[in-house]
């Protein structure tokens, strides 16, 4: 194995995380960091989950939120007192992945040969099909008013209860640890290889004898199972499904952010992506409404001033500077490539091409 | 024995004619130079040979058969799979309320104990009152449906690239085509993904298989490098290398696939007299592995250098094939090159 | 309504707001078939055509003049001309400052941009609705749905019958038809509209020709922008309401036009807006309104498994 000389960032994030609630409780005072926290593990699993997709496979996926809702709400259903499933955290949980597996193969059976472009529009129209479906099959996901409320878990005997956090916060932490763990193993494996040499390059990549659609359908039924158990985990932070419209284009282009913000590819760079992100929703965008209407900035009826009704502008800006300015993201997969592999002290120094 | 015969290939692509009633016999263990002006068609003729384009008519056998995906009976049980998943799923979708309604709303109160017998007795009683509209029908045009597209998707990727390159078929391209991101070493280890074992299980738990499988593989790779001259740039960036070595790495690449027949798309191009003499030298080390070699070349020296036959397009038809001095004399490849004097 | 006037009603209906989809494929197509991005930001600026058609009207007062009077077919016209000149400039705009140095890059980065564009095409008309007009409802309810006045009149051109065909629907067919052979005149004879077909074809041989590309490409983005203002402009008047997040829906629906009728295809983009807009109008009426969307997106795939090139376009291979 070669030698790191940097820790990588996904560990290093990890590891701060693991102590935050340790550090809280040694300095008393309602800090609510780790709180604030939960939601960012949560989006940071869907962060991954489009990882696979765009990150690595070239794949972009405008409708991961779907694939998050179908999680969502399968958690709700098997979970939910008012249908007859009523199963436990971890059957639930299981059966969620398998049915975001299986949706993430129909959508990617009939569009393995499509292009780049018409792929993404197809899984923008996916998004809002789902959204609707949601909407309209009120029977089953009581429509606009979701499915609730859910029990909290009850993981290895250990009964959670809403009111305090940190059995939540380790109970994500440790999902996300391993997730982050098993995609790392994914990734650096002849597996995360091809799906590279099919983003960057589809046709060489078959003239080589690697079978794209193989590979894009893996990269399709892991990608939305991890979104789906990020939805699952979702619902049971919520005690519910949510409503439909909380799944809609806005969360699928915050997972996009985070992913090509924090570096397409590298999985550190989607967890930096989604502190980022995230946190500039959830904590920036709050304490600066806050802030502003204590000192009554903000009027009800001059909307330019809510902070939050920039937040599409503020994203659409991130993703064209990116892709501008930097398109490889602030923590890209090369650095992490040349964290782990050194330049060998005897090579040649790189001759200018004649 | 030949390898490779193709046999009267046309290209059309609209209105042009990019390569016009070509045959050309490949025997094994051969090295076989195609040459002629630029626009002449050739690398057309690579692309129909490797599956990127599809032949517009003609025949193409390698080692005795066609290059596409055989229609075996494994194929036909797959589609006949897809297409009863898809009529199983139309029927839901399209019942899937009501069905709801019937089998758990009805059957079930607030936190009792759920019959499921009772409510499978329910699902079967809806069907059974409206089998035409509720079951037939959605299960005929989902079976239809997903039948003929699992169809349309199979057949359009019959002749894809991947496989031509799993039947022994390697290539490297005009304007080189290396994946500049990754290391030299992923770019060779990438050219063996095919004879790879290892599923993403094995990857993501890191079973024995996974460690094996990765130790091996990587010796095969710089195995490989060492006999293409790269083995001391292995952790180098693709894009990093000279462009001679890219060249090389290129054709490192293809060879990994452990390929019978290896197309070289003007290997030489760019090189000094030096290199070209590298390359050469590797051409017939690369012959003297049992495979054999087509090779599309500008490069004089080369050409008539390591060539056993020559084959000459211009504007897509074969003009002239024979030894380097037939071809070399041959009156039609001077007009070709050279233009007639009026 | 007897069996076959509904059903003439929805071909009316679906044949006015095909129309309108067509407007806005052509767009997509027409940009596409250039720079073979799809511009996800072209359903976002039909949105802020239709928000910068409400601002005129207010300015010029139109909401309080009777439909009918001669200053309503002042502003109409002036309307036509305003709003597809803005959409055409910010389009050409977009080009200019997100997509043109990203030409020669990875195929992933002009689409990111364009979501980004979109994204920010969607907050303006967010914050447009906020304008403190009254048009705009004061400023008070941002992101709520504006009402466009009836400028043109509902009534029925075919006096006591119960189907319907008013001046508006008349307006949707003389205004889409005639800007549809206008554009086929300037495609085939002019000489910008050969420039672009040149750059289509073969950029590469285009710019040997001496054709400055980049500027074609300029103007291909603003004629774009144009058919869009003018959707905008019909689609306001027809409709009578606006929201900022209806430029998903609409771009969704014109894009499935534009791949149904063949992607790159004038002719295609027309056919498939109106194929699309039947569709819906037949869905809403004879199955259920909440199945439309299903069905759009259940179209889309169908053709791009079964007839990835459209209905219209060309079967074109690849050069390698």
């Amino acid at each position: 194995m070669a030698t790191r000389r940097t820790i990588p960032f996904h560990w290093s994030f990890l590891t701060v995380a693991a102590l935050i609630p340790l550090i809280e409780l040694a300095f008393p005072g309602n800090h609510h960091v780790g709180d604030l926290l939960r939601p960012i593990f949560i989006m940071a699993m869907l962060g991954l989950g489009l990882n696979i997709l765009t990150g690595f496979t070239g794949l972009l996926n405008l409708g991961v939120a779907a694939f998050m809702a179908v999680g969502a709400y399968s958690y709700a259903i098997l979970t939910c007192d008012i249908y007859p499933f009523r199963l436990g955290f971890w059957p639930a949980t299981l059966v969620t992945v398998l049915v975001g597996l299986t949706v993430g193969l129909f959508l990617g059976l009939p569009t393995i040969r499509l292009r780049g472009d018409y792929l993404a529009i197809v899984t923008l129209g996916f998004g809002e099909i789902v959204e609707d479906l949601l909407k309209n099959l009120d029977s089953i996901t009581k429509g606009t008013q979701g499915i609730n409320p859910l029990p909290s878990p009850s993981v290895f005997g250990y009964q959670f209860r809403p009111e305090t956090y940190q059995p939540w916060y380790y109970l994500f932490l440790g999902f996300l640890a391993v997730l982050v763990l098993l995609n790392r193993n994914v990734l650096r494996s002849r597996i995360g290889r091809a799906w590279i040499s099919i983003r960057e390059d589809e046709l060489a990549s078959s003239c080589a004898g690697i079978n794209p659609m193989k590979m894009k359908l893996l990269a399709f039924a892991l990608g939305a199972a991890q979104c789906s158990l990020a939805g699952a985990l979702w619902a049971s932070y919520l005690g519910s499904s949510g409503e439909p419209g909380n799944y809609d284009f806005q969360v699928s282009i915050i997972a996009l952010c985070m992913v090509i913000v924090g570096g397409m590819g590298s999985i550190g760079g989607v967890l930096l992506g989604a502190l980022v992100i995230m946190g500039f929703n959830s904590i920036v965008l709050e304490t600066l409404t806050n802030y502003l209407k204590a000192h009554q900035l903000i009027s009800s009826s001059n909307a330019f001033t809510a902070p939050g009704n920039w937040k599409y502008m503020l994203y659409g800006l991130a993703l064209i500077l990116m892709m501008r300015f930097r398109p490889e993201g602030l923590l890209p997969s090369r650095q992490v490539k040349a964290e782990l592999h050194p330049l060998e002290p005897h090579a040649p120094p790189p001759s200018p091409s004649p | 024995m030949n390898l490779l015969e193709i046999s009267d290939l046309i290209v059309r692509f609209g209105g042009l004619t990019a390569v016009n009633s070509v045959s050309l016999d490949i025997p094994s263990k051969h090295i076989v130079s195609i040459i002629g002006p630029n626009g002449a068609g050739k690398t057309t003729l690579f692309n129909a040979i490797t599956g990127i384009y599809e032949p517009t008519s003609g025949r193409i056998y390698f080692g005795g058969g066609e290059v596409c995906r055989p229609f075996r009976w494994t194929t036909a049980l797959t589609l006949a799979l897809i297409g009863i998943i898809a009529a199983l799923s139309l029927v839901l979708i399209v019942n899937v309320e009501s069905l709801w309604d019937t089998a758990i709303t009805a059957n079930y109160a607030y936190q009792q104990t759920f019959l499921w017998s009772k409510a499978a007795g329910a699902v079967f009683r809806y069907f059974g009152e409206e089998p035409g509209r509720r079951v037939i029908i959605p299960f005929l045009i989902g079976a239809l449906v997903g039948l003929a597209g699992a169809y349309a998707i199979w057949e359009r990727s019959r002749r894809a690239p991947e496989v031509a390159a799993r039947a022994g078929i390697a290539r490297t391209f005009q304007n080189i085509r290396l994946f500049n991101q990754m290391i030299v070493l992923d770019n060779v280890l990438l050219g063996m993904d095919s004879r790879l074992r290892t599923r993403f299980w094995h990857a993501a738990l890191r079973l024995p298989l996974y460690w094996r499988e990765r130790q091996e593989s990587e010796q095969s790779a710089m195995e490989i490098l060492r006999f293409a001259g790269l083995d001391r740039e292995a952790h180098q960036l693709a894009e990093n290398l000279s462009y001679g070595h890219q060249r090389r790495l290129e054709i490192a690449r293809a060879l990994a696939m452990q390929p019978r027949l290896l197309l070289l798309d003007e290997p030489a191009a760019g090189m000094n007299p030096a290199e070209a003499q590298d390359l050469m030298k590797l051409i017939h080390n690369i012959r003297d592995r049992g495979i054999t070699v087509l090779l599309i070349e500008h490069h004089m020296p080369v050409v008539m250098g390591i060539s056993d036959r020559i084959a000459v397009l211009d504007h897509g038809e074969k003009i002239a094939e024979g030894t380097p001095h037939e071809v070399r004399n041959d009156s039609k490849v001077i007009e070709a090159y050279l233009g007639k004097d009026d | 309504m007897s069996g076959s006037e509904i059903f003439l009603q929805q071909l009316i209906i679906g044949l006015s707001n095909g129309m309108i989809i067509a407007l806005i494929a052509l767009g997509y197509t027409m940009v596409y078939g250039i720079i073979e991005l799809i511009n996800f930001a072209h359903g976002d600026l039909f949105m802020l055509g239709c928000f910068a058609a409400l601002t005129l009207v207010g300015l010029l007062g139109l909401d309080h003049i009777t439909a009918g009077a001669s200053g309503m077919w002042f502003g109409l016209v002036l309307m036509l001309i305003v709003v597809p000149l803005f959409c055409g400039g910010l389009n050409w705009l977009v080009d200019r400052f997100a997509y043109r140095h990203l030409r020669e890059s990875t195929k992933l980065a002009p689409l990111v941009s364009a979501i980004g564009v979109s994204f920010v095409f969607m907050n303006i008309g967010l914050l447009w609705g906020g304008v403190p007009m009254k048009v705009f409802g004061l400023g008070r309810a941002a992101a709520a749905p504006k009402d466009f006045p009836v400028l043109v009149s509902n009534a029925n051109l075919l006096g006591q019958s119960a189907v319907t065909f008013t001046i508006k629907d008349l307006m949707v067919f003389g205004v889409t038809l005639s800007l549809m052979a206008l554009l086929t005149w300037f495609v085939k004879s002019t000489r910008a509209g050969k420039a672009m077909r040149a750059v289509a074809q073969d950029r590469l041989a285009a710019q040997l020709m001496g054709i400055p590309v980049d500027r074609v490409i300029g103007q291909t983005f603003f004629v774009g922008g144009g058919l869009a203002g003018v959707a905008s402009v019909v689609f306001a008047i027809y409709n009578n309401t606006i929201y900022f997040q209806m430029g998903y829906r609409a771009g969704i629906d014109a894009f499935t036009a534009a791949v149904l009728g063949g992607i790159g295809s004038l002719p295609g983009a027309v056919l498939g807006g109106l194929v699309i807009g039947l569709a819906r109008a037949f869905c809403d009426q004879y199955i259920e309104t909440r199945w439309t969307n299903v069905l759009v997106f259940t179209v889309l795939i169908l053709v791009l498994v079964f007839r990835p090139s459209g209905l219209l376009g060309a079967r074109a291979k690849e050069k390698v």
